[in-house]
């Protein structure tokens, strides 16, 4: 692959890469560093990348790796997610924390966050980047079935954890 | 539209619906007229919305532009090398069952096509390779289809083109090329050995229809290796198949 078909093919997707490295990193400047990281591997290797099917599915499974690469290495970073979890549910949280904690968008990321592989990947690539099940099935390896099943209970696992975080019963 | 939104949601959280539904629900929770009841099924695709307007900073990209440009200036001489070194022991391997199997004298070119096949030589020699462009090149390749015979030096710098040369484009003009000179010593054996390093689907497809155009039958085991071959993709063993079907 030239450098012309390359920018032409694999340029376009850096807006998908990068949020998917933020995703899993959660810093800005380590997920534009990680796309950085990608797009020269994805270079380096550029003559094998005709034989593939799908380049995209390629750079998004060796962005989901290089981040989970990073995650591992990182020494000492709070997690403080658990905590915030726990606090949400517990009786005692203050009606300030509540306001506080109610900010949507924290809240929503915070979750999403806490999701547990694959789940987090799948909701992503399906609900953010509106990737289809087959294009999903390419990424994972995962048959069609068992990515619903998945997605299914990310969708579920969010929207309990947000019900309970505004205080509501999630009973039906 | 209300209970059709609630039956979306219920298949939504079941993982059940499409791409369009997916949209549908997302347009409505935008929307003003959510009713109070749903109002708290709103924020996640709120969230996955705003989540998507997130971009990279261009700094990337043109930090990523400057890298891979001053690195195409200068080809990673030893990958090249052993490309070539690779090509060139194809090449013997070829030449030899040529010798086997023909023994044809070459005489050389007469006059103006002899020049025009020094021209050629030159582009497409290589060693000339980093100051040629893949156009340049590509040209070189369909000049030579215009040369009545090639001596062994074309065919040389042809199969060279055909198993070393970096550009796709260049790989296919060559297999063309030598297909117009199947019957030059080595060109046959130089073919099937080359379905052996090709890893571009196009390439190996233009191959596979060449041999089967030139009914070499010592081909066929090859193609069929590749047609069993999971690691290659499916259109290739497609190709590799039908092939081998007209072949034998």
């Amino acid at each position: 692959m030239d450098l012309q078909t390359f920018k032409q093919q694999i340029l376009p997707v850096q807006g998908r890469l990068f949020r998917l490295a933020k995703l899993f990193l959660r810093n800005r400047e380590e997920a534009e560093d990680a796309l950085q990281e990608v797009l020269m591997k994805l270079w380096m290797n550029r003559h094998q990348l005709d034989a593939y099917r799908s380049v995209e599915a390629l750079a998004v499974q060796m962005t989901r790796n290089l981040c989970l690469d990073r995650l591992k290495t990182r020494a000492g970073r709070p997690m403080d997610d658990g905590a915030l979890l726990e606090n949400l549910q517990a009786a005692t949280v203050s009606p300030y924390r509540q306001t506080e904690l109610a900010d949507s968008a924290g809240l929503m990321m915070r979750f999403v966050d806490a999701l547990p592989e694959p789940q987090k990947l799948i909701l992503h690539l399906r609900d953010v980047e509106e990737y289809s099940f087959e294009e999903i099935e390419e990424v994972t390896g995962l048959t069609v079935n068992n990515i619903r099943v998945i997605l299914s209970r990310a969708r579920k696992s969010v929207r309990e954890n947000y019900l309970k975080a505004n205080n509501y019963e999630a009973g039906h | 539209m209300k209970p059709d939104i609630e039956k979306l949601l219920e298949r939504y959280y079941e993982g059940e619906t499409t791409l369009e539904e997916e949209k549908l629900l997302r347009e409505f929770f935008r929307s003003e007229a959510v009713p109070a009841h749903l109002k708290d099924h709103a924020a996640p695709f709120q969230h996955y919305t705003d989540f998507r307007q997130e971009h990279p900073s261009p700094a990337v990209g043109s930090r990523f532009a400057d890298r891979v440009g001053a690195e195409s200036r200068i080809r990673p001489l030893v990958r090249w090398g052993l490309r070539v070194a690779a090509g060139l022991t194809l090449l013997l391997l070829g030449f030899f069952g040529g010798m086997l199997y023909s023994a044809r004298t070459s005489p050389a070119g007469e006059g103006q096509t002899a020049s025009a096949a020094e021209d050629l030589k030159t582009v497409l020699r290589y060693d000339r390779v980093m100051q040629t462009s893949a156009s340049e090149r590509i040209q070189a390749v369909y000049q030579s289809m215009e040369l009545d015979r090639a001596d062994q030096e074309i065919t040389l710098l042809l199969v060279n083109a055909l198993n070393s040369d970096a550009n796709v484009n260049v790989r296919l003009a060559a297999c063309q090329a030598l297909l117009r000179f199947r019957d030059e010593p080595g060109v046959r054996e130089a073919l099937i050995q080359s379905l052996k390093v090709q890893t571009d689907p196009n390439v190996q497809i233009s191959l596979i229809e060449a041999l089967v155009v030139i009914r070499e039958k010592r081909a066929a085991r090859e193609i069929q290796r590749m047609a069993r071959n999971e690691q290659i993709i499916k259109a290739v063993r497609m190709k590799a198949e039908e092939g081998l079907s007209r072949l034998i």
